[in-house]
């Protein structure tokens, strides 16, 4: 049956030590996984673990500055984020363009990263900025970048003892970031295309480029091989150099039909938001 | 709080000044007992995803649709449904602007609204378009709902 025990501890100290005797379904704000799990019409949501709360941990919701680099808890709201003033401003772009302020009010950037939908909405961001994240368990910390903490629709590598504590952004620095997010309407839409793009200067080469797109494959599509290629590139670029990056996205990222749109209008999108990104500055 | 699966455990929710003591089981939302337990049947089932706000009520202030919360999440929150809120001045500028239709959407977009005026008394419109994503309106009175938060606002903002 559905009905299962439910935690709601007093501590991060007590939450991990918990985690360590029990596989729990971790909610930090469950605004996508309430509607995985709900049920129609009044009955209980279902939940086949025991369900642990976390997103009222105090430890989990601050958002420093150390060095370089911003940690921000992972039970921040996006409301918290976007109210925060070391935010870096592109953040603050795209969750404007998440849901709207009632969802933001709940949910979480620790929960969107460990839903892993391919159409998360910070994610490509994320990418382009290398973010780390730091994991805690009972047994200690580990640091890993984002790219490889997320394995495909709905998989990260986190293991069940384990909780996001905390998201870690290098600081970048860049002449020109944009995030683009196609979807159907201007609040609660998921995203039908995303994009996200860094680029700096060097005297009129490219110092350095990074892009990664959101929603046309299992995971957030990024190569830090073309990036590496565009490098000391003149700028603006020459079309053929425009048009062999494009061609290469065009045979890696591969868009699925689904209801919210078609695999064609998501690649052709896709790649015009690639070459806008590469020819303007 | 640990709640045990196999009964329901009692949890106190503070709603709109009242503390009640409820039987909750772990899966159930926020808004079933409000609905179901409190009798605060302002708070509309509608769409349960998310999407559409008619479910809203304030969390310490903040809206939040109340059918993707678990009553337990709630329990050391202030919470106020519609029922709080009577005879406010965003609910009497709903009436003075008829920015009402059907009616169904209303106690969350009031909720909504009331939060807005609250938090940024001098809300420019870009800030209540803003604010007003987080409902629907089937009726597609938007316009009259949007006046009606001028009102309020541009009344506050002069106070």
């Amino acid at each position: 049956m559905g009905t299962v025990l439910s935690y709601r501890l007093a501590s991060l100290e007590e939450t991990i030590a918990q985690l360590s005797r029990e596989d729990c379904q971790i909610m930090a704000g469950g605004t996508d996984l309430m509607v995985q799990h709900k049920s129609p019409m009044g009955a209980p949501a279902r939940f086949d673990k025991p369900v642990m709360f976390i997103d009222h941990l105090k430890e989990l919701k601050q958002i420093d500055q150390v060095n370089q680099d911003l940690h921000i808890g992972a039970c921040c709201t996006y409301t918290e984020i976007l109210e925060h003033p070391l935010i870096p401003n592109i953040f603050k772009v795209a969750i404007k363009q998440i849901a709207a302020p009632a969802i933001r009010n709940r949910g979480t950037l620790g929960g969107n990263i460990c839903n892993a939908s391919p159409a998360g909405d910070t994610l490509p961001l994320l990418y382009i900025f290398n973010a780390q994240i730091r994991l805690r368990s009972s047994k200690g910390e580990r640091v890993v970048g984002i790219q490889d903490f997320i394995l495909g629709p709905r998989r990260v590598d986190r293991l069940r003892e384990e909780i996001l504590t905390e998201i870690i952004l290098p600081e970048m620095l860049a002449d020109r970031i944009v995030f683009e997010k196609v979807a159907n309407r201007r609040a609660d839409a998921i995203a039908k295309i995303s994009f996200a793009g860094s680029m700096r200067l060097e005297g009129g080469r490219v110092g350095e480029a990074r892009f990664a797109f959101g929603a046309v494959g299992p995971t957030i599509v990024r190569s830090l091989d073309i990036e590496q290629k565009l490098k000391g590139e003149a700028f603006p670029l020459d079309p053929k150099v425009v048009d062999g990056v494009v061609a290469y996205f065009d045979r890696i990222i591969t868009p699925i039909d689904d209801h919210r749109s078609t695999a064609a209008y998501r690649k052709t999108v896709a790649l015009r938001l690639l070459r806008h990104f590469l020819e303007t500055m | 709080m640990i709640s045990n699966g196999k009964s329901k455990t009692v949890i106190e929710l503070h709603v709109n000044g009242d503390s009640h003591e409820v039987m909750v089981r772990s899966g159930d939302t926020l808004l079933d007992i409000l609905r179901e337990q409190l009798g605060l049947s302002g708070a509309k089932r509608s769409c349960e995803n998310g999407d559409c706000g008619a479910c809203t009520v304030l969390a310490d202030g903040k809206p939040i649709h109340s059918c993707l919360s678990l009553a337990i999440e709630s329990c050391d929150q202030s919470l106020m449904t519609i029922e709080g809120l009577m005879g406010s001045p965003i609910q009497q500028a709903f009436v003075d602007n008829w920015a009402i239709q059907c009616g169904f959407c209303t106690p969350g977009f009031i909720l909504n609204c009331h939060a807005l005026a609250t938090e940024h008394p001098n809300a420019s419109d870009e800030v209540i378009e803003e604010w007003m994503c987080s409902n629907l309106c089937r009726c597609t009175g938007y316009q009259e709902i949007k006046e009606a938060v001028q009102s309020v606002v541009r009344a506050s903002g002069n106070a």
